[in-house]
């Protein structure tokens, strides 16, 4: 795979090939379910895919691709309402690892990662201050020589069960950098903050006087843009899983409606039932025209106009998609077993991560004003 | 195929340069209130303008006139936008159906004879609908029985826009009637000239008469006006109905995205009675910010239909997809237009016909974008193709 875009490789081939793997790995399940309870894809099958290196470099064991590559794993791990770290490592681990200049200690990590044996969480403002200028969370001091770092997220995707926590610090007037931390490191703890969604982990992380072995990693060019960029990238990752999840509640949906029988017709064939699917078929398709612009703003680093635009739209549509597959099935719809409540409340937590869509509006608004 | 951005940029930058020195200037306060007269001759002179600059019919063939990648077109059609250029109202059925037609389904005779004609200004008008034949097109009683090597035709049309205006017709009649009503129809083109051919204008819902009924009493139509296979009208028609929607749609697309959103903002902008500003309002920023990702969704929407169209991957609900969206998403943000923009809107009584959908004028634009979700398939007609075709979900059972 390569990332040269003018090379003239066949993007639009690679990623179909790419989604036909991820399919077949993922299976056709949505959502994946055992016993009722949400499952993730085996982590091993995932790395030995070589999902979580896609992004990192070649010499550091990865496949050297592009968030627009991940974005297409991400869409299809949204399909399955995927359990485990798969979407948050791919979407947000590794390209916080990657916005980070190279050193050893990064290389260290950012290989691990690739090869599937270190998961890495990213504590970052994940709600609505995650859109525009971004104030990090953590502050370090320095004292005694050494750098003591102290802040809190309240809602860290997959910090309970991570190997190592990278902490985004900045603070009033100082330039934002990395400080990657171990589990078990004093002066951390980590503590899970359990959501509805059965698919999901989220967990508060606290740093209280946690002792930098060194200074802090530093973001690859101007930090602060670096920090805005990974934020958008979350949110884009996001909207990603949101697009993969409606597109498996609508096809749920269609093959329900084909078959179930009331008043002697199939219940798709009533107009009813049929245009709302049509709408739904077209939120979607709208989605993904608006996700393409905004995996290109991430994969260029280009105006974060179509990441705000793909982010209020598409999990909102989500929302609207998975509650109309609840609708439109009926009473098995609101039924556990059935399973479509997974994604009707993994959409709405997605609609809420990185940024609700009336947030990025506002961030769209402030360009008509100025 | 120029797709290279240098190139594009290049591009822009002609197209931007040739508007600056051929857009009329003051056209729309001139055209604003105009005669019928003055209306098609301003869309004459300016389609000749286009063609002369190589931009009248860009989507055609390159053997025909045109030859633009869809890139190319993107970029032509922005940029007219952005200048304020007029439409092209006048020729929007000949440059788009009637060639559509033409390249897909006509003889190399017939693209002969209307081809080079409708780039010198030749007029065409769609002569589908029936009053009993509306959402169920199939239905259409005009009848054209065959007379040695000739058809005769019989009947009556209707919301045939332009027909006042127009020199041939593209026709549908039913050819066999006892057969299956979708297996019946032939395409016809028809020379508006012809004897027993009687067009009356209809007044719409802005009291204009650019709609008309077609009265056809015997009507000859030569065999050589005959389109595809006699009993294959109904095919033809819906091949190139959705060949040419992304087409359309690209332009129109462009339109709202530029100018559409241009006006919105400006009427936002703009001081009411008391001072306020519609923009000073969050509620209404949201309407905004929702609006222009909207229309950032469907200009994404057109471009990738253009691109599967040239590829030959479209899929069989594409065209509903954007025409649905589009004339939707035209009919919100004129409703926005019409709110904002308060009393004072409802005191512009005229707007010049060759400014298209997006105007200024918010209360007309807004009565005028039901002109969308009606013809060519109401937005419920669309939505069962769709279902149907997009999805596979079950058709309605024929009633008994």
């Amino acid at each position: 795979m390569t990332s040269d875009r003018a090379g003239g490789f066949d993007f639009a081939a690679a990623h179909d090939e790419l989604r036909a793997v991820a399919r077949s790995l993922l299976g056709p399940c949505s959502p994946m379910l055992a016993g009722g309870e949400a499952i993730a894809p085996d982590r091993r099958a995932l790395a030995d895919a070589g999902w979580f290196g896609l992004e990192v470099p070649e010499t550091l064991g990865g496949a050297g691709a592009t968030f627009a590559e991940t974005a297409v794993v991400l869409e299809e791990l949204g399909r399955v309402t995927a359990a485990g770290d798969a979407p948050a490592t791919l979407g947000i681990g590794v390209g916080a690892l990657a916005a980070l200049a190279p050193t050893a200690d990064r290389d260290r990590v950012l290989a691990g990662v690739a090869t599937g044996a270190l998961a890495v969480a990213v504590a970052v403002p994940a709600a609505d201050q995650a859109v525009g200028p971004v104030a990090p969370l953590f502050t370090a001091v320095e004292r005694g020589g050494r750098l003591w770092v102290d802040g809190q997220a309240d809602f860290v995707l997959d910090a309970g069960r991570a190997d190592a926590i990278l902490l985004v610090v900045g603070g009033p007037g100082a330039t934002p950098g990395g400080l990657i931390v171990a589990r078990g490191t004093p002066g951390l703890t980590v503590e899970e903050q359990p959501v509805l969604d059965p698919s999901r982990r989220l967990a508060r992380v606290v740093a209280h006087g946690v002792a930098a072995g060194g200074p802090l990693l530093s973001f690859a060019g101007d930090p602060a843009v670096a920090v805005g960029r990974l934020l958008d990238r979350a949110a884009t990752a996001v909207a990603c899983d949101s697009l993969g999840l409606a597109a498996a509640a609508l096809d749920a949906t269609v093959a329900y409606a084909g078959q179930r029988h009331q008043f002697g017709r199939p219940i798709g064939s009533f107009q009813a039932v049929k245009h709302a699917c049509a709408d739904m078929l077209v939120e979607i398709t709208v989605s993904r025209e608006l996700l393409r612009a905004a995996a290109d703003a991430v994969v260029s680093g280009g105006d974060p106009v179509a990441v705000s635009r793909a982010k209020s739209y598409v999990t909102s549509m989500a929302v609207r998609v998975a509650g109309q597959a609840v609708q439109l099935h009926g009473g098995i719809g609101y039924t556990w077993e059935r399973g479509l409540h997974v994604h009707l409340k993994r959409a709405a937590l997605n609609r809420s991560l990185f940024g609700a869509p009336a947030a990025h509006r506002r961030r769209l608004a402030g360009r008509y004003t100025s | 195929m120029t797709g290279g951005t240098a190139d594009l940029e290049a591009f822009r930058a002609e197209v931007r340069d040739w508007c600056r020195h051929h857009v009329p200037a003051g056209w729309r306060a001139a055209q604003t209130g105009v005669s019928d007269e003055g209306y098609v001759a301003f869309q004459q002179a300016w389609f000749a303008e286009l063609g002369a600059a190589g931009y009248a019919v860009p989507h055609w063939p390159a053997e025909w006139g045109g030859g633009m990648s869809g890139a190319q077109q993107v970029v032509l059609y922005q940029e007219l936008a952005a200048q304020d250029a007029p439409r092209l109202v006048l020729a929007f059925v000949a440059i788009h159906h009637a060639a559509a037609t033409l390249l897909a389904a006509g003889t190399e005779e017939q693209r002969r004879r209307h081809l080079p004609a409708i780039l010198a200004g030749e007029v065409w008008v769609q002569g589908f609908s029936e009053p009993e034949a509306g959402s169920d097109l199939a239905a259409l009683r005009t009848s054209a029985r065959r007379d040695g090597d000739r058809f005769v035709v019989n009947g009556q049309k209707l919301w045939a826009s332009g027909a006042a205006f127009a020199d041939w017709c593209l026709l549908l009649a039913r050819t066999d009637p006892e057969a299956p009503k979708r297996k019946g129809i032939s395409y016809f083109l028809m020379d508006m000239r012809s004897p027993g051919v009687e067009v009356r204008p209809v007044r719409n819902s802005l009291g204009e008469s650019h709609f008309c009924e077609i009265f056809l009493n015997d009507v000859m139509i030569p065999g050589s006006g005959l389109v595809g296979e006699v009993n294959a009208g109904w095919q033809v028609a819906q091949a190139t109905l959705s060949a040419e929607r992304g087409m359309t749609m690209l332009e129109l697309a462009e339109r709202l995205g530029n100018a559409g959103f241009k006006w919105l903002l400006e009427t936002c902008a703009r001081r009411q009675p008391g001072g306020y500003r519609p923009m000073d309002d969050p509620t209404v920023l949201d309407r905004l910010a929702r609006l222009e990702t909207e229309m950032a969704g469907l200009r994404g929407l057109c471009r990738s239909l253009v691109e599967r169209h040239e590829a030959g991957t479209a899929g069989p609900a594409d065209a509903s997809i954007v025409k649905l969206y589009y004339s939707e998403l035209l009919q919100r943000t004129m409703d926005l237009g019409v709110e904002v923009a308060g009393l004072d809107a409802h005191r512009v009584m005229e707007k010049p016909p060759s400014s298209g959908w997006e105007s200024g004028a918010w209360v007309l634009d807004f009565i005028g974008s039901w002109e969308w979700t009606i013809p060519g398939g109401t937005s419920e007609i669309q939505r069962s193709i769709i279902g149907e075709r997009g999805l596979g979900l079950p058709r309605e059972p024929a009633a008994s």
